[in-house]
């Protein structure tokens, strides 16, 4: 559908980008994505979608607020303590664009239930918090062919890349999904980074503008601080994505 | 033959940094997976998430060879 007029004015700052245009908004107005968690990163993913105007957001998480979230999960205030967090994030998403439909599921990402969760969608984020659940939605996006933005964090640390095999790695090429989950301390600007660049690669590839980070990890050690970009292999013997 | 192995964040305590704040020269005898290194000076690769030399990702089993800087990355799964 054609920009209205509030739209080609609202949008105009991202759609004067050179091969964005009014195409490219309308593309990305026409687009669905899966945020897997509504936490540290999925927060800030979450936002700079809504604000460039993504068509629907599916914003996915089975937890309630806690005070220990607060310092970095920042669509929550202190008067939402367990509450949980997909609908309160999706009320204050829908307050800052009320083009995008938000829609909020409560509900635990497992493999049991991650194809079902993500199907319709055109890009999912993982936005999640540990191995075992990020494995479960990488081994869902590979079975519906939908492309994932991979980001974690730790500390200072980050890391990121673009997920879209099999022309890509997968991410049990390149995470271990055996690991343990653990609760490490991240600050909340560590957080807001890699899920602001979740947010990048999303529009980016919804829009069809720049490169993403397909075949490649972006690492962020904010202590040095330094950014790398690595290049990446699949790995042929990946339980997940080998003969794909 | 002479490596170097370079950390900024979670690792570095255990590297025991000597060049600079970040990097640790090491004296490696004979040709050996970049593991076995680890294991020897004190940074189980179970810690290791990701080497990499000269922007390419490598794995553990790689055989580093005289000169190479070599970056540690830990485990990170938080969200
Ligand atoms: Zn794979």
């Amino acid at each position: 559908m054609p920009l209205s007029t509030d739209q080609s004015e609202r949008y105009s700052r991202q759609t004067e980008l050179q091969g964005w245009g009014a195409l490219g908004q309308e593309r990305l107005l026409g687009s669905r994505v899966f945020v897997a968690g509504a936490g540290g990163l999925g927060c800030p993913a979450a936002v700079y979608l809504t604000v460039a105007g993504v068509g629907e957001i599916v914003v996915c998480d089975g937890d309630v607020i806690e005070r220990s979230n607060l310092n970095r999960q920042f669509l929550y205030t202190r008067d939402d303590l367990t509450k949980p967090k997909a609908p309160i994030a999706a009320a204050q998403l829908r307050r800052l664009n009320p083009d995008v439909k938000v829609t909020p599921v409560i509900a635990e990402i497992d493999r049991s239930s991650a194809q079902e969760l993500i199907e319709g969608a055109d890009l999912v984020l993982d936005c999640l918090d540990n191995p075992e659940t990020r494995i479960a939605l990488n081994r869902a996006a590979i079975a519906r062919g939908i492309p994932m933005v991979y980001a974690a964090v730790a500390e200072y640390t980050g890391y990121l890349s673009f997920l879209n095999p099999p022309a890509t790695p997968c991410l049990e090429c390149f995470v271990d999904g055996t690991r343990p989950a653990v609760d490490p301390p991240v600050p909340g600007c560590t957080a807001g980074i890699l899920g602001t660049l979740e947010a990048m690669e999303a529009l980016k590839f919804l829009t069809g503008t720049g490169e993403t980070l397909a075949g490649k990890l972006l690492i962020m050690e904010g202590a040095v601080p330094e950014f790398d970009v690595i290049e990446m292999e699949k790995d042929p013997g990946c339980p997940a994505c080998r003969g794909l | 033959m002479i490596i170097y192995l370079r950390s900024g964040g979670k690792l570095k305590d255990r590297l025991k940094p000597d060049v600079d704040q970040y990097t640790r020269r090491i004296e490696v005898e004979g040709d050996k997976p970049l593991r076995d290194i680890l294991n020897e000076v004190g940074v189980p690769d179970s810690l290791v998430a990701f080497a990499f030399i000269n922007g390419k990702l490598e794995r553990l089993e790689y055989r580093p060879v005289d000169g190479d800087v070599i970056t540690l990355q830990p485990p990170v799964s938080g969200g």
